[in-house]
């Protein structure tokens, strides 16, 4: 490396290129009745994406060996067996598991650096060449998605395949999925068709259906990458109802601020005449 | 096959990543903390002093650098990509905690440089009460986010109480007041009457400290779980309660002037349990992230937070079973 492309590549951190002009935001609709656990979608973003296998390990979990996602793991099929001991057939869950792209993202507010972003399709995105593996996402997430890559030392999770998005082409996993579990699309369209399919089981005498961060929940944001789940979010491994790591921050800095110049404040005392 | 009991959960596997910050921050809080209120406590001597305290001051100054110096390093250690460590200061980002912690230090350190530097040099053309009071609000800043921003995650243990914040920041005043007594206490030219007044002074921080640590406790509840009784409840309750509050309370506070023997000795208790206590926090963070009952628990819907399961106290009986539910 020259001086001068040292020089450009250090000023090059603080550059403010225009940012290309806001689209329809986009997302992903999960529909778990229709998921068959076969795992495209798990392939399809590998490949796309090159990431790197995680090894090969037998769980004992039903048919999951995938166990969670993972800085390079962007989907993840759950399997739930759920038998009451009779000879009734088991009733399967099987869910696809991705990055919720919150409308309001605690990984991008907790990022430091500027690193995560919404891009113009309204998806939650790390920007690889300015993340400097800070980890203060990691421990923000509230789904656990996000998560460090210890071979890279930098933040990864689901694009929402940004590079096809551009080209106009659907996610690798929602093309790959051959039942359509997972549907790519506006989120607005895809949250009306979701309603629609809610109704239709609903209609089925399939009562449980209901649809998981298809709207705001008090201080928690919509999600952008929604499901519909048949059972509580619990047994997914999703919190039933998230916090927002941001919306105590004002009494958080109140009260500790309070601690701080309280203290200041004995001392002055202690030192000045009072403390005789 | 074994039939699946349990009614939620995801084989018991973690609903959350564990949180990556390791010795490197606990190091970091311990440092920074007493660098900050050494730095506060000088100033406050300095403007309120009358001149009597010039010895405090001084250790004050010096103290204050010399902790302030390890801070950067620990920090950069701790990143996934050490080379970037100055894409930090891309963006000035006062919603995310941790920006506004490397701001602060920035604003921080050049006061304290130039505090430490004006007197080795002896350049009495400095202004060392503007650089002070310029340096004070940042110092404010360091003694207070450290806590806010463990708290901003999703962590239970971190982000279920207002008090970790309070709890940090007077660990911190405590361990920097410490800190200076043992230096007042081994300096045979300090006065008498500095001593005094930072004995009063590490009496309240002590008891603020030890509110706070109460307050901490009571409000996160069953969720301090991986503090009170994980592998991390030794180091806090001996360490941190023990060492750093109740001991030093009985040799040193018990007395009206205690000696400078006994200064030295409960000061350094103090410093040890305020490290044991940061030690602990940061680390049980770890167990918090992967106590997956503990995460189902701490994130049950309520009426400030409903959630998106409909009906969820109609529902419970229906879904509780899990047997199948086709007709």
């Amino acid at each position: 490396m020259t001086a001068e492309e040292f020089v450009n590549q250090a000023v090059e951190v603080w550059a403010r290129p225009e940012p290309p002009a806001a689209r329809e935001p986009t997302g992903f609709f999960t529909d778990t009745t229709l998921c068959i656990g076969c795992k495209a979608c798990e392939v399809a973003c590998k490949q796309w994406n090159q990431l790197p296998g995680d090894g090969f390990t037998w769980t004992g979990n039903s048919y999951d060996n995938t166990v969670a996602l993972s800085a390079t793991t962007w989907r993840h099929v759950a399997f739930v067996e759920q038998m009451d001991g009779s000879n009734h057939a088991p009733r399967w869950l099987m869910m696809s598991d991705v990055c919720k792209h919150c409308v309001q993202a605690p990984c991008e507010e907790a990022c430091p650096t500027g690193s995560l972003i919404y891009n113009e399709f309204g998806n939650v995105y790390v920007q690889q060449d300015i993340c400097n593996g800070c980890a203060y996402c990691v421990a923000a997430c509230p789904f656990g998605v996000i998560d460090r890559n210890h071979e890279d030392g930098k933040a990864h999770k689901c694009t929402l395949c940004y590079d096809r998005q551009k080209d106009g082409m659907t996610p690798a996993c929602a093309k790959a999925c051959p039942t359509q579990s997972i549907q790519f699309g506006t989120v607005s369209e895809l949250r009306e068709r979701a309603r629609r399919r809610v109704e239709e089981l609903h209609a089925r005498g399939e009562t449980d259906a209901y649809l998981y961060g298809a709207e705001r929940a008090g201080e928690y944001s919509e999600l952008n990458s929604f499901f519909l789940l048949k059972d509580k979010p619990g047994v997914y491994n999703l919190p039933e109802a998230p916090r927002r790591p941001l919306a105590r921050l004002k009494t958080n800095y109140a009260a500790s601020f309070a601690a701080a110049v309280g203290l200041a404040i004995v001392s002055a005392l202690c030192f000045g005449k009072r403390g005789r | 096959m074994t039939p699946i009991a349990a009614n939620e959960g995801y084989y018991g596997l973690p609903m959350l990543k564990r949180p990556l910050w390791g010795w490197e921050i606990a190091l970091y809080f311990l440092s920074e903390g007493i660098s900050s209120g050494c730095f506060v406590l000088g100033t406050m001597a300095e403007l309120f002093g009358d001149g009597r305290h010039k010895t405090l001051t001084r250790h004050a100054h010096y103290l204050s650098l010399a902790t302030l110096a390890p801070c950067p390093p620990l920090l950069i250690a701790d990143l996934g990509r050490p080379d970037r460590f100055h894409h930090m200061l891309r963006v000035v980002k006062l919603k995310s905690p941790m920006s506004v912690g490397v701001w602060a230090m920035g604003g921080f350190s050049g006061p304290v440089a130039m505090l430490a530097l004006k007197q080795f040099a002896r350049l009495e053309w400095m202004p060392g009460r503007m650089l002070a009071i310029a340096g004070l609000p940042f110092a404010l800043t360091m003694l207070a986010y450290p806590g806010v921003l463990l708290s901003t995650t999703s962590n239970p243990l971190w982000a279920r109480t207002r008090f970790l914040g309070p709890l940090l920041a007077t660990s911190s005043m405590a361990s920097a007041t410490s800190a200076l007594a043992i230096a007042a206490a081994l300096d045979p030219e300090s006065d008498e009457r500095t001593r005094e007044a930072l004995h009063r002074i590490e009496g309240v921080a002590k008891a603020a400290e030890s509110v706070a640590m109460a307050a901490y406790v009571a409000t996160t509840g069953k969720v301090a779980r991986p503090l009170t009784k994980g592998r991390y409840a030794t180091m806090f309750r001996i360490g941190a309660f023990a060492v750093g509050v109740a001991l030093p309370a009985f040799l040193s506070f018990s007395r009206k002037k205690p000696g400078r023997a006994a200064t030295v000795i409960s000061s350094a208790l103090s410093i040890a349990g305020a490290a044991a206590l940061k030690w602990a926090i940061v680390h049980a963070g770890r167990d918090a992230a992967e106590d997956a009952s503990l995460n189902l628990a701490a994130t049950r819907a309520d009426t400030a937070h409903p959630g998106w399961l409909p009906g969820v106290e109609t529902r419970t009986g229906v879904l509780a079973g899990s047997g199948p539910s086709a007709p």
